[in-house]
């Protein structure tokens, strides 16, 4: 062995040293109680429930699924990682069956050993709960009879517990199933847990952070999970060690007072996008010490209901679409909203920029004369948060300006999603949406919003209800093949070819923001493109 | 009594009827007149609000006006800022358009909304605070005069009500209905109609008046020209309605009169937290709502419909509670009128 000379020794451990410095410890405190604040209570927290990024983000630190997303800001944070498992899936060459092996001596916060036939039986829970989530799945074997039927098993998923192997068979080959084993819908939970809603209560998870107390719709608090630094830290070396101590969260309903707060050292961190009005004057003032601009990969639009009218006549659509001006909706989300026209949004793969219907109320007059529709009575549904409850306020007046008689229906924000998502509620006419990536793959916004498979009494995902065999099949096609160039050239298409329906009237793609007291450090904060916030990355200074 | 001078002899007695002492002491109140004073021109303000803006402001309170510019001595101003800030109060300067400036980032005429919303929010209250004071009497008279089992279920009934916190109760009724709306055999009321805040807030508050209603019958009930008139063969309803119910008169208006004012304060609470009006239609209630959230750059949009529910409210309770003070006496005038002994004009009393 070559040995090395004094100088280049000295050199090189001078360039460890500095090196070990920068990749470890910012220099910050450990410990502390991080407090934060939200609008409104996340729409479940339980894992196999939640459909929103706020509900992802209150548990991004607590539930790690087989595989998780890297912790990590930006396209580094669309990586997918072994999470429980020891290594990302091997897939066999037909595309149709998964294998995993679970890390072995990981416990959940209870001190309960996990078992790989807990994946098993959580993501018969899920299909049990009828969960928003359990379309990416109906692909495993047998899946899809079970969700029907509720019993028998899932015949796809196969495990042992001696040797903690998963084995998953898929009926077709399903591209974006890798990044849909990331999700939090198939978080792995104790075999026991009760198949309801847990949010009162969350079951135990496997991450830093521990729910510990929950009083719905007002608050819920975190400890560190003691078997995390017993035994779960070392084995999942890809899920960050938290720096916190203790997590306190509450909802303040309004943005301005989280604002005041934050400014005031009261709360330490608002998951909120800033409101509109305070939006300037808190990024002049606070941008790169306290404050930065998040982008996202999220598309915001107004549904249509395509099995009722006036939305069942295609003019109709493609009328609002035309009256629709993106240039009002920029000003109405202040800065915070990119105007777009379609379905996939900039920084998707597949997204290529077009605009299918420029502002032209005349155009929108004339094709709504020429449809003449007779029912002209329309519910507009929103929730209560702002701006998206003045987006829809403006799209109203827009509609009203059409001829219809439109009323507008505010829902708060906890139960927007269940009320619209339930294709019994009454008047299901019209209302708004925004949906941001679960996984970075174009499939995500396809099959759950407009594929005819998507359509649910409850749980709706398909708000539109569309349902065109030829799209359809598209989508299937499309999700078994590998992405790639050829395949995102024809996510492309098919985007183009859904606007051309004109299920939605889309109208923008969201930048958020982060937005943290003086005493946290910014810059160890990671924003990840599907769970926002990372809750194990605050640090205080 | 202060000593009254003595009619001349053979002279016809000029005397006055409860009423019009009533009307007289109220009328020598001046600072009810004030307030009654006050309270007209907020009507006023309510009721010319579809003239103002089809008139002046050349809007309706729904349109938005988001990337509109209006003029301003000659200058265009834009309605709502590329940061989202509304246009300020331009008074004049505009014609009236933007009286009191843009209510926020949809660019509506806060002036146009905020007489709108006085409509809303006094009909509201107006019509809730009759239904509240017609329910409260008819129960309050029944339970009352037929004591017994009668009374007894209705009294256990408003207890039910009054076991509950009305903003607790108002609000869960409001959430209830926010989306089916409301289905009373034939009767249909689609929820987001103004009809569901008004009979929410016209029901829960009927024990609050009802209970005092039924102790003044039991009261009334025991009088001598009660049991005169059973004595001459009145039947219930005669009795109820043509001996008690004007003995309540005095009672019942200045009920109606606070109940306006409370149910104008629940009317408020309720639009605030989202179960009342609902947006965009525009109450003085969920005109605050909106307002929050623009709270620090533009509080003039939380203060003057906070305002004006404030004049209104106290404007009513002004004038209830002087209404109370002129027709308090009214057992002594009862008396002093079978004697004989009316009060001569402007006697203090």
């Amino acid at each position: 062995m070559k040995k090395l000379g004094a100088v280049p020794a000295v050199v090189c451990l001078i360039a460890v040293a500095l090196s070990l410095s920068s990749c470890g410890s910012s220099g910050g405190k450990e410990g502390g109680t991080l407090h934060g604040t939200y609008a409104s209570f996340p729409d479940s927290l339980d894992p196999a429930l939640a459909r929103t990024v706020e509900a992802w983000t209150a548990m991004y630190a607590t539930y790690v699924p087989l595989l998780t997303y890297a912790h990590e800001n930006g396209q580094a944070g669309s990586k997918v990682v072994p999470g429980l498992a020891e290594s990302l899936p091997r897939i066999s060459k037909d595309g149709k069956t998964y294998t995993l092996t679970l890390r072995k001596g990981i416990k959940y916060s209870d001190g309960t050993p996990v078992k790989a036939s807990d994946f098993k039986a959580s993501v018969e829970r899920m299909f049990k709960l009828n969960s928003g989530g359990s379309f990416f799945y109906t692909s495993i074997v047998g899946a899809e009879k079970f969700a029907e039927t509720k019993s028998g098993g899932i015949p796809g998923i196969k495990t042992d517990d001696k040797t903690g192997k998963i084995t998953i068979e898929l009926v077709e080959p399903r591209s974006s199933f890798t990044s849909e084993l990331a999700l939090m819908y198939v978080t792995v939970l104790p075999a026991d847990t009760p198949v309801k809603n847990l949010t009162a209560d969350p079951p135990p998870g496997t991450g830093p952070y521990e729910i510990v107390k929950t009083e719905p719709g007002r608050s819920w608090s975190y400890d560190r999970n003691p078997q995390w630094e017993k035994n779960n830290a070392t084995l999942m070396p890809e899920v960050p060690n938290g720096h916190v101590d203790k997590i306190d969260i509450k909802v303040v309903s309004n943005p301005s007072t989280q604002v005041n707060e934050v400014e005031r050292g009261s709360s330490d961190w608002m998951q909120t996008t800033l409101p509109s009005d305070l939006y300037n004057k808190v990024k002049e003032k606070y941008e790169g010490s306290q404050f930065r601009i998040e982008p996202t990969i999220s598309t915001y639009f107004f549904w249509m209901n395509t099995t009722k009218p006036p939305f069942d006549d295609l003019k109709v659509r493609q009328a609002v679409n035309y009256a629709l001006n993106g240039a009002a909706m920029e000003r109405i989300y202040a800065g915070s909203m990119k105007a777009i026209q379609q379905i996939l949004p900039p920084g998707m793969p597949g997204y290529e920029e077009y605009e299918l219907y420029p502002y032209d109320m005349a155009k929108a007059k004339k094709l709504i004369a020429e449809a003449s529709p007779s029912d002209r009575d329309i519910t507009v549904w929103t929730n209560d948060e702002n701006p998206n409850n003045e987006a829809t306020a403006y799209y109203q007046d827009v509609l009203n300006k059409l001829g219809f008689n439109a009323k507008l229906k505010e829902i708060n924000a906890e139960d927007y999603f269940t009320l619209t998502g339930n294709l019994s509620t009454p008047d299901l006419d019209t209302g708004w949406l925004d949906w941001y990536e679960d996984y970075p793959h174009p499939n995500d916004f396809f099959q759950p919003l407009l594929a005819g498979e998507s359509i649910r009494s409850q749980e709706n995902g398909n708000y539109a209800q569309i349902d065109d065999p030829k799209l359809n099949a598209k989508i299937a096609k499309l999700a078994s093949e590998p992405l790639g160039p050829k395949q995102e050239a024809e996510y492309a298409d098919l985007d183009r070819e859904y606007m051309e329906l004109a299920p939605w009237a889309s109208y923008g793609t969201r930048t958020v923001s982060t937005f943290v007291s003086s005493d946290i450090d910014l810059g160890q904060v990671v924003f990840n493109p599907t769970f926002g916030q990372d809750l194990a990355s605050f640090q205080f200074k | 009594m202060a000593d009254q001078p003595k009619p001349p002899a053979g002279a016809a007695v000029a005397g006055r009827g409860p009423w019009r002492l009533a009307l007289g002491r109220l009328t020598r109140n001046r600072i009810a007149l004030a307030f009654l004073g006050l309270f007209a021109l907020i009507v006023v303000f309510a009721l010319g609000a579809p003239l103002w803006a089809e008139h002046v402001a050349d809007t309706g309170p729904n349109a938005t006006h988001t990337l509109e510019k209006v003029e301003v001595d000659g200058e265009a101003r834009e309605v709502v800022d590329p940061s989202g800030h509304p246009v300020g109060p331009l008074w004049f300067g505009a014609d009236g358009k933007f009286f009191l400036g843009a209510d926020g980032r949809l660019g509506r005429d806060e002036m146009v909304r905020l007489m709108y919303g006085g409509r809303t929010s006094l009909f509201i209250a107006l019509t809730s605070a009759l239904i509240t004071t017609f329910l409260a009497v008819a129960l309050g008279l029944l339970a009352g005069y037929y004591r017994g089992w009668t009374d007894t279920l209705i009294s256990r009934a408003l207890d039910v009500i009054w076991a509950f916190p009305v903003l607790l109760l108002a609000i869960a009724l409001g959430i209830a209905l926010a989306v089916g709306g409301l289905q009373i055999g034939p009767l249909t009321i689609p929820s987001g109609s103004i009809w569901i805040p008004i009979l929410i807030i016209g029901g829960v508050l009927i024990p609050y008046t009802a209970r005092p209603v039924r102790g003044q019958v039991l009261s009334l009930r025991e009088k001598d020209f009660v049991e005169a008139a059973i004595a001459q063969g009145a039947g219930p309803m005669r009795v109820m309605l043509g001996e008690l119910l004007p003995n309540l008169a005095s009672t019942i208006i200045v009920f109606f009169t606070i109940n306006v004012a409370n149910n104008m304060l629940l009317e408020s609470a309720l639009s605030f937290l989202g179960v009342g009006v609902q947006p965009p239609d525009a109450s003085w209630g969920t005109m605050i709502a909106a307002g929050n959230d623009l709270i620090t750059s533009a509080p003039l949009l939380t203060i003057l419909p906070g305002t004006m529910i404030l004049l209104t409210v106290l404007s009513l309770n002004v004038i209830g509670d002087a209404l109370r003070d002129a027709l308090d006496p009214k057992a002594k005038i009862r008396l002093e009128a079978h004697a004989g002994l009316a009060e001569p004009e402007g006697t203090p009393v």
